[in-house]
């Protein structure tokens, strides 16, 4: 191919275009049209554990999860606006008690109907301690979860299943109405919750899931049945396959026939079948490929027209002060740290543009985000180091806490070195071995200066970057941040039915945050595509997941 | 094996003690010494007189640097030991733009090489000639140290097992062994594990910390070739006489043992040398060695290694790379030229 010379290039491009089929793909798996079957291959990696809805909370397992399985709501992959998908609708007077209708006709791949029993059953099971699943805490809102959880030995302080059972097997705040209504109560106000329904843990199980006794549920796991668009039909160690599901009967039916995840273990693997045609679709880039745009350069069509894409995600990174480091207690001196930070310029050197600076807190991707809520952010070294100097400056080095294992250390030095050029503070970046040696590190407070701390939304709500991380005593409040405003603020939002409302309420308390700085935003993330010539369309949802049902073959 | 019941029981005749006391160590020829005639006939004779063993042992050195210093090879070898000895200790001989190694310039970041930056631009904007040339003082300091460590450690256990023997010899030579299967690259990986080093910890920590990792692996090369080299020593009739007449074992060991045994651990010493310092870079490669703010040529390598950046930046790893292959290149050839002037039975 390469001895041919351009004109004869110009030639066999415009021939394929005229014959309707312009996909040169060249490879076994370009089924082509001519067949009648479609079918296209996804980098796929080895889920953690086995494929239930409520038990999978990482991208794996969740890429299949998300096209074998339909929710009460779907969110759109191009504004993560939740629409309703499953349910009929979803009303509730008071923020606290909802009726959910369903929408007839939905069918599992078995065949049964999806019924308003599918969902209790499959949110009770989640929640019940004993069966310890991932997702468990996503049910906390609803009343009476407190009761199907396991019981605190006394002698470790940790839940025990063995020795103290859980009280109920039932939520008391699900009630199924009849065969396509139920009734979802909440412990405190949760205007959102419709919000949250999207999540895959919210999923329904069909009937035989309940009949699976093995331990864990792992036959159900290894071929899960859903309401989804596509249903799995094998998984193996080095690949799942999806085929399109002829029965769906929702809004967002898969245009391709089959779906193959290949289990790739290295990205970089992935990326370069993804650039040579050999695989139809990577989620992931190799950071050092974004390097001058090399990897806009690989991936392009004959004709000259690309075929990647970058989708902003529910990502935000931000650097958490440390509650017991004393120095960093002043309100001046958290400013002068995050006003001598220079985002645009690490994003653009380190990043290459696959970050976006940070205005404040909450990611722009979700429902009530307002830019502008961190007045710090803004460069400005000369009223950084006034501010530093009013603060007294750091004394000894600063220490900036990153995992080793996930490309950290490059931005983090960068920031030291900023910090060193701008304010003159010695500053040593202190790279832990992996993930789980940082996170010990900072649940036991043990770590001075300041740590990394990223956060990956759950469901597309402003309330889900404040809520678990800045309220007192929060799971993943990292800085010991409280604020009785703020507190109360966030009550007051979550109580409101009107959500355009409570959305000003988080805006506001967004807004204390930008005057306390309990941390210093950074950026928020994007994720990088590739795709190969035969694929036309893809879209990938907020949440770093491909939408198969919008992909467009050419 | 002769212990020392054995010895006197050999050493009857006082013109053999005579005759050992001048036989030529490794073979160097040189004038015998002439005996006067009483002196074999007293029946108590003078004590060894020591000069005699350590004009010997000069000889042995003069000799092995007659043989260096015709070869071009040594010149070579030692003109850029040197230069990277003085790049160690006074890297700021080195810089003429006066920028420090923590000077930086995101703007600048990957850049090619410009008036200043001679060899371009790192990933932080760092300038890649200043910053490799103060990483070759972790490398020569890591090298350097660790092959003494190693054969100090080497020396003393090898002399002990080799000329003491028995049990002692039993126990060491199997610890030897012990250390001697675990790979130094994968002992050193588990070390360096273990006893990790933080962002605070001082330079001299960080580094002393790989230096102990090498060593700990690196010791039993050098113990084998010591012991068995103080093993050939050992019987050797100048040992004997030196006995016979009365001289305590660590002054056997001092004057007599270990100048004679030595040479095989010097040649060693350099050669591995060299692999010691790759070995380093390995490890900060892998994250575990040198950590930054530590300025090392291997942990210059592993930042600049990803096939994007290889791509789109090449110098960032050509120079690092460079520097660390001909200092690695320089020690080599060096235990190479030592060895061949030392050992002639291996050339």
């Amino acid at each position: 191919m390469r001895a041919i010379t351009p004109a004869l290039i110009g030639v066999a491009s415009l021939a394929l275009l005229a014959s309707g089929c312009a996909s040169d793909g060249g490879t076994n798996n370009n089924g082509g049209e001519t067949g009648g079957a479609t079918e296209i291959s996804i980098r796929g990696c080895t889920p953690e554990n086995k494929l239930i809805a409520s038990n999978t909370n990482e991208v794996c397992g969740g890429n299949v999860l998300q096209a074998v399985t339909s929710k009460l709501v779907y969110y759109n992959p191009d504004n993560s606006a939740p629409e309703l998908d499953i349910a009929e609708s979803i009303e509730s007077p008071d923020a606290q008690n909802f009726t959910v209708k369903l929408k007839q006709g939905y069918k599992f791949h078995d065949g049964t109907e999806v019924k308003a029993k599918n969902f209790v059953d499959a949110w009770n099971w989640a929640a019940y301690g004993t069966n310890t699943q991932l997702a468990s805490s996503f049910f906390e809102p609803i009343e009476g979860y407190d009761k199907l959880q396991c019981g605190v030995d006394k002698e470790s302080g940790e839940a025990d299943c063995t020795k103290n059972k859980p009280e109920a097997e039932t939520m008391s705040g699900l009630k199924v109405v009849d065969d396509y209504t139920f009734t979802i109560k909440t412990t405190t106000p949760t205007s959102n919750l419709e919000v949250r329904l999207g999540y895959t843990a919210f999923a329904p199980q069909p009937d035989s899931f309940f009949a699976d006794t093995s331990q864990g549920k792992t036959e159900f796991g290894t071929l899960p049945v859903g309401a989804g668009p596509y249903k799995i039909v094998s998984n193996t160690a080095t690949e799942m396959v999806l085929e399109k599901f002829a029965d769906y009967s929702g809004a967002h039916a898969g245009s391709v026939d089959k779906v193959t995840f290949r289990i790739y273990n290295d990205m970089n693997t992935a990326y370069n079948d993804v650039v040579a045609n050999n695989l139809d679709l990577t989620d992931q880039v190799p950071a050092d490929q974004l390097v001058n745009d090399q990897w806009k350069n690989d991936l392009v069509n004959e004709d000259g027209t690309p075929r990647y894409g970058t989708k902003e995600t529910g990502v935000i990174q931000v650097m958490t002060f440390s509650p017991i480091d004393d120095q960093l207690k002043s309100i001046d001196m958290r400013d002068a740290l995050s006003m001598a930070l220079d985002r645009e310029q690490i994003t653009k050197q380190i990043f290459n543009g696959a970050r976006t600076p940070a205005t404040g807190w909450v990611s722009p991707v979700v429902d009530g985000y307002k830019a502008g809520a961190c007045t710090a952010c803004v460069f400005d070294p000369t009223k950084a180091k006034e501010l530093y100097e009013k603060a007294g400056g750091y004394k000894g080095t600063l220490t900036i806490a990153v995992n080793g294992d996930g490309g950290h250390k490059e931005w983090a030095e960068a920031v030291c070195n900023q910090w060193k050029n701008n304010l003159g503070v010695t500053c040593a970046v202190e790279a832990t071995p992996n993930f789980q040696t940082l996170r010990k590190g900072i649940n036991n407070r043990e770590l001075k200066g300041l740590y990394r701390g990223g956060w990956q939304m759950d469901y597309p709500s402003i309330e889900n970057f404040l809520t678990p991380i800045y309220s007192t005593g929060a799971s993943s409040n990292d800085g010991d941040f409280s604020d009785k405003k703020f507190d109360q603020l966030l009550k007051d939002a979550a109580a409101e039915t009107d959500l355009n409302k409570a959305n000003e309420l988080y805006q506001e308390a967004e807004r204390i945050l930008g005057e306390k700085m309990p941390s210093i935003p950074q950026w928020y993330q994007s994720s990088q595509y590739g795709y190969s010539s035969k694929i036309a369309e893809v879209k990938m949802t907020p949440f770093s997941t491909f939408d198969l049902s919008s992909i467009k073959l050419k | 094996m002769t212990d020392l019941t054995d010895m006197n029981k050999e050493s009857e005749s006082q013109a053999r003690i005579a005759d050992a006391m001048t036989a030529p160590s490794l073979g160097i020829e040189e004038p015998q010494p002439t005996i006067p005639a009483d002196a074999l006939e007293d029946p108590a004779p003078q004590p060894v007189p020591d000069l005699q063993t350590v004009s010997e042992e000069r000889s042995l050195m003069q000799d092995a640097w007659i043989t260096m210093r015709s070869r071009p090879l040594f010149w070579i070898s030692a003109a850029l030991i040197f230069v990277f000895l003085l790049m160690a200790a006074f890297p700021q001989l080195f810089v003429f733009s006066g920028r420090t190694p923590d000077w930086s310039d995101l703007d600048k970041a990957r850049m090619g090489p410009d008036s200043v930056a001679i060899f371009g631009y790192d990933l932080q904007g760092q300038d890649i000639y200043v910053r490799t040339i103060y990483g070759a003082r972790a490398s020569i300091l890591v090298g350097v140290c660790t092959a003494l460590g190693a054969a100090v450690i080497g020396v003393v256990l090898g002399t002990l097992g080799g000329f003491i023997g028995r049990f002692l010899d039993t126990l060491l030579s199997r610890t030897a062994d012990v250390f001697f299967a675990i790979p130094l690259l994968l002992g050193g990986i588990l070390i360096m594990y273990t006893f990790r080093t933080t962002a605070e910890s001082p330079y001299f920590v960080v580094v002393f910390k790989v230096v102990m990792a090498l060593s700990v692996l690196g010791w039993p090369n050098v113990y084998r070739l010591m012991r068995s080299s103080v093993m050939q020593v050992k019987p050797s009739e100048y040992v004997m006489a030196a006995k016979a007449l009365g001289a305590n074992p660590l002054r056997i060991i001092g004057s007599h043992i270990i100048p004679n045994a030595i040479a095989p651990v010097i040649v060693v010493s350099t050669i591995d040398l060299g692999s010691y310092i790759a070995t380093e870079a390995t490890l900060s490669y892998l994250g575990i060695g040198l950590q930054a703010p530590a300025i090392s040529w291997g942990i210059a390598i592993s930042d600049a290694s990803a096939i994007g950046y290889v791509r789109n930046a090449p110098h960032m790893l050509l120079f690092p790379s460079l520097f660390l292959s001909l200092t690695v290149l320089a020690f080599i050839m060096m235990g190479e030229v030592v060895r061949d002037a030392m050992d002639p039975k291996l050339r």
